[in-house]
């Protein structure tokens, strides 16, 4: 990071001067309003997304184990929802060892 | 109704069959016998085929009048109906009037039955074999 | 906590069936050449509705939320009852027109319907299987 961003997301602009008394800048500005709801917001609709999937695929079974429904539907189905399943996971534990990672770090 | 009673059924199916393909090579072979131990000349052999209710473990021929039934071999008959007559007076089994009796084995009934028991055979011995990759698909379940 | 749902029992229920129309059709197969034998029959819908049935009926009123079911469902007792639903189920088919011996078995049709009902318990066992390894992966922490 160069001494201006530095400066900047310090609240002081390159020329020295202070922007405003805690009013914060624009950089600080974007962080903050990204690490709010971007990022919670995404994860929240992408487990929507894997739950859709397994109840999708619990219809499908449900359909072939009546008797009626599609054996290759029922096949693709299940497969997505396993894969989104071990996706989702994967993307969970990285979030958790990031998060550990974090805690570990000695302020 | 589990595997072990298909089996079962399937298996006591497999052995009505074979009891017929067995008595329809025996009647074949002996088309043109005229002397037997009993006197008089050989009678084609019937199978008595009857289906058995099959009782189950759990006891579930109690729950229904139908249950699945097997097949078995109630007993063997000889067909009395009389065969042909040939006039053949220097035959050794010639009759006081020339006459030689022969079985009442017509061969091409023979024929019949016996293709129609090893189709039959062959149908048991698929539902064993379906029975055999329903079992493996269940026990993959827990693989 | 309710760990396994209701698509798994459906599964559970038509395994089952499954296995008791095999029965059948076997039962048939074996008398195909028994004189005067009418066909077994069992309506697949009607097994499983009647099968579903029998699962609720398990669940008796309780008095206080902390009281103990009757036991509650295992999975022995499952499938006795499912497989004997659909086994008060089984009755006498129409079959074909009968031959001269009264035989009304049509093999070609039973044999048919024995690789169909194959296949179809097959499927189930797949879901079932799938639906229960996607559960052990999350449950192992993603270690399958």
């Amino acid at each position: 990071m160069s001494v201006e961003t530095m400066r900047s997301i310090g609240g002081l602009t390159p020329d020295g001067q202070v922007d405003g008394v805690g009013r914060p800048n624009q950089a600080e500005r974007a962080i903050g309003s990204s690490a709010g709801s971007g990022f919670a917001q995404t994860l929240g609709d992408a487990l929507q997304k894997v739950d859709q999937i397994q109840v999708e695929a619990d219809g499908q079974a449900e359909k072939v184990a009546l008797g009626g429904g599609n054996l290759h539907e029922m096949s693709l189905a299940l497969e997505k929802a396993d894969v989104s399943m071990r996706l989702a996971m994967k993307v969970r534990n990285k979030l958790v060892e990031a998060y550990q990672e974090i805690m570990r770090m000695s302020v | 109704m589990d595997f072990l009673t298909a089996l079962r059924i399937s298996g006591a199916g497999l052995g009505v069959e074979r009891t017929r393909v067995n008595l329809a090579t025996s009647n074949l072979a002996n088309a043109e016998t005229t002397r037997t131990a009993e006197g008089g000349p050989y009678k084609r052999l019937d199978p008595v085929i009857q289906a058995v209710a099959f009782p189950t473990e759990l006891g579930e021929a109690q729950l229904t009048n139908n249950p699945a039934m097997k097949a078995e071999i109630a007993g063997i008959v000889a067909d009395q109906t009389p065969g042909r007559r040939v006039y053949s007076p220097g035959h050794p089994d010639a009759d006081a009037e020339g006459f030689v009796a022969f079985p009442n084995v017509n061969p091409v009934h023979e024929v019949v039955n016996l293709m129609s028991a090893s189709r039959s055979y062959e149908a048991n011995a698929t539902a064993i074999d379906t029975l055999k990759t329903m079992a493996q698909r269940g026990l993959d379940i827990a693989r | 906590m309710k760990l396994f749902d209701t698509t798994l029992t459906r599964l559970q229920e038509s395994l089952d069936v499954r296995l008791v129309e095999h029965n059948v059709l076997a039962g048939n197969v074996a008398n195909a050449d028994t004189p005067g034998y009418r066909p077994k029959e069992m309506d697949f819908a009607q097994a499983m509705a009647s099968a579903q049935q029998a699962q609720g009926a398990d669940s008796m009123a309780v008095t206080d939320p902390s009281h103990m079911g009757p036991g509650g469902v295992t999975t022995i007792e499952s499938a006795s009852r499912a497989t004997s639903a659909a086994t008060s189920l089984i009755h006498d088919g129409r079959g074909t027109s009968p031959s001269i011996d009264g035989n009304a078995v049509d093999l070609d049709r039973t044999m048919a319907g024995m690789a169909e009902n194959s296949l179809q318990y097959g499927a189930s066992a797949r879901a079932a299987g799938k639906k229960l390894a996607i559960l052990r992966y999350v449950v192992s922490d993603g270690g399958s």
